[in-house]
């Protein structure tokens, strides 16, 4: 297509007047040219607008987020965390890079409570843990031990703390209570050191051994999640233990 | 006087330029609110004026972050989104259709331009729209709106230079006159002009967005760090890739939206297989993640177990499988584990659905939540770490490219 096609003709028409397609053009200029000014006048309010909010952030209005930490629950009560708290400091979980774990004496000394209520800062752990049973006299973890300690020990989640609190029954000597409990935690932190080969398990795991002499279980904790849990349950049989649980609180 | 066919067409162009412009003008004040680093709802809708879209995910705001909504997104924060030219052209088009439409003697070189330039813009929309079926899966309704109005601009103003043409012919043919014709040198000027303005309108929009730019320099990098920079069971997950230049840590949920979009985007700009990726599983779900009260991304736990079984050349894989197929898996870990594991089975095979249900997966996960936890990282996904300095979110989409410029030229192809 070009102009010159119907430029061939020799009888001429009468033009049309100039000055409308000149209006024409100054009008349409005119619109192009206002909608370009208001396009960029808008863009420009816009950007300043936004830069101006970057510079002054309104800060009621931002929604605060939560940071990931270790699990804190319910049962970590102010009580509860203070002797947690005594019992990673004294026993070496925080602090030093060795654990080396508490003896019946030095528990006596940092929990500065009495036996029952010590128990009873447990409770609320009843279906978290669970109480690995041995023999009279032994400290050797039977296959039905192993399998409960690492069930739990793989029921982690959230928790930083492992708890083991070993016992003897009072039918030994207190010397010798001492020596059984502390060799049953020791049989615990030996496996787990085994079975799981973590690296971070000293960090973890704090041993506390409390012999015969300082907060025995009663017969209650009969009914606590056991691995022996078809053979009766004495309240001798309920001390040659050690209970074992991830503890949810953050310290 | 009655008004020709080539004028009356040319008034529906100038009527499709208008609408054009007003939809580049909702497209582009949605992306200039985004400058301002918050979250911001987007319009979405076919009728103009329309309030912002309510719901979170829609495919506008897919659009909107996707890596084709701007250009030089390395040299400005955000990039220059491609709705500012659309702004200009569409003002050039309305005048330039104002014209033809009013002048009983626009010359038919004039029709002949405009329809000529009038497709660019519908090309551009092409590209466009292959991209939204190609790349996004998505439609977004505003720049369907844009496409629509490119391409009737430019049927009508074809239009209205074939009438222009044919009422010409029909003229010479009954009245043979050269109306002042102007000389081929002239038509030619006046043919670079019009370029030239179009040009110019195109770009000025353009010009002014990015001289407001705000200076985004001091902000980059400044959202934390790792406080822990390895997981002392060596647990997390090596992602095989083609050019690893630069170490990268990434935090994801494999049902999270968000995490896909920023995985995808990564994959396209080229820049994904030129990381060094560590990848850490963060399920936003309570089944398996104690940070949360109830579960954003129920399953999300099970997909997590599945990419971490596929551990080697796999893992990566199974997580784009994840993404790729995210709203059906939802669908299913909305149902129950079960459902999850099944689909897993068919998928990729039943040794790798039995390790998901091992403990030792289970303690896997476990230690990459430790690992977020022992950071004391927001608890949001996606996250990514440059070396041991947290990337901001809003970097983390609109700003990716510019920051990754600034912070990391290498991994840029």
């Amino acid at each position: 297509m070009s102009e010159t096609n119907f430029r061939i003709g020799r009888s001429r028409a009468p033009a049309p007047s100039p000055a409308r397609p000149r209006r024409a053009g100054l009008i349409g200029s005119a619109v192009g040219l206002v909608l370009v000014l208001v396009a960029t006048a808008s863009v420009a309010t816009t950007v300043t607008s936004a830069k101006s909010r970057l510079e002054h952030p309104d800060s009621p209005g931002q929604q605060a987020v939560a940071v990931a930490d270790d699990a804190e629950v319910a049962y970590c009560t102010p009580a509860f965390k203070q002797v947690l708290q005594r019992v990673l400091n004294a026993c070496g979980l925080v602090g030093t890079e060795q654990r080396r774990g508490c003896q019946p004496a030095d528990v006596k000394t940092f929990a500065s409570i009495n036996d029952d209520d010590f128990n009873a800062l447990f409770t609320p752990l009843r279906d978290r843990g669970a109480v690995i049973l041995f023999d009279e006299n032994s400290d050797v973890l039977d296959d039905g031990g192993k399998a409960l300690l690492q069930q739990k020990w793989q029921e982690r989640k959230g928790a930083r703390y492992f708890f083991v609190v070993a016992r003897a029954s009072r039918d030994g000597t207190t010397e010798g209570n001492r020596a059984l409990s502390h060799k049953r935690a020791n049989s615990v932190l030996f496996h787990l050191k085994e079975a799981t080969n973590d690296p971070d398990l000293d960090m973890q795991v704090g041993i506390l051994w409390l012999g015969s002499e300082f907060a025995q279980l009663s017969k209650s904790f009969c009914g606590w999640p056991n691995s022996r849990s078809d053979k009766a349950c004495t309240p001798e049989a309920i001390n040659r233990s050690a209970f074992v649980s991830w503890v949810d609180c953050r310290l | 006087m009655r008004q020709s066919s080539a004028r009356r067409a040319a008034f529906v162009a100038v009527a499709a330029a208008v609408l054009g412009f007003v939809f580049a003008a909702y497209s582009t004040y949605d992306y200039a609110e985004q400058l301002d680093r918050q979250v911001h709802a987007v319009h979405c809708s076919f009728v103009p004026g329309a309030p912002v879209s309510t719901d979170g995910d829609n495919p506008c705001k897919t659009a909107l972050f996707s890596p084709y909504s701007a250009l030089f997104r390395a040299t400005w924060w955000g990039g220059v989104p491609i709705s500012l030219f659309a702004l200009g052209a569409f003002s050039f088009f309305a005048g330039f259709g104002v014209y033809l439409a009013l002048s009983e003697r626009a010359s038919n070189r004039s029709f002949g331009f405009y329809a000529t330039v009038a497709w660019a813009p519908v090309v551009a929309s092409v590209v466009m729209f292959a991209i939204s079926v190609v790349r996004l899966h998505v439609f977004c309704k505003l720049c369907v709106g844009i496409y629509l109005c490119t391409l009737v601009l430019a049927v009508a103003a074809t239009l209205a230079w074939h009438a222009k043409y044919t009422e010409d012919l029909a003229l010479a043919t009954t009245a043979p006159g050269d109306y002042g014709a102007p000389s081929s040198r002239q038509s030619g000027s006046a043919v670079l002009l019009w370029l030239a303005c179009l040009g110019v309108a195109s770009v000025l929009p353009a010009a002014a967005y990015v001289a407001l730019l705000p200076d985004y320099r001091p902000l980059i990098g400044k959202c934390g760090q790792l406080k822990v920079t390895t997981e002392v069971h060596k647990g997390l997950l090596k992602l095989p890739t083609a050019h690893p230049v630069r170490p990268v840590l990434l935090f994801e949920d494999p049902l999270c939206p968000t995490c896909k979009a920023f995985h995808e985007r990564l994959v396209d700009e080229g820049i994904f297989d030129r990381l060094d990726v560590t990848l850490v599983m963060f399920p936003l779900d309570s089944e398996c993640n104690w940070m949360l009260d109830r579960s954003l991304h129920p399953g999300a736990c099970v997909l997590a177990k599945a990419v971490l079984c596929g551990e080697g050349g796999g893992a990566r894989a199974i997580l784009e499988w994840t993404f790729d197929n995210q709203e059906d898996l939802r669908e299913l870990g909305k149902k129950g584990s079960s459902f999850l594991e099944a689909k897993i089975a068919e998928r990729w095979g039943s040794d790798l659905a039995a390790c998901i249900g091992r403990p030792q997966t289970t303690t896997l996960l476990n230690q990459h939540l430790h690992f977020a936890a022992n950071n004391h990282i927001p608890v949001s996904t996606p996250q990514m770490f440059l070396g041991d300095k947290r990337i901001c979110d809003e970097d983390t989409d609109l700003g990716l490219k510019y920051t990754l410029a600034q912070l990391a030229p290498e991994v840029l192809p």
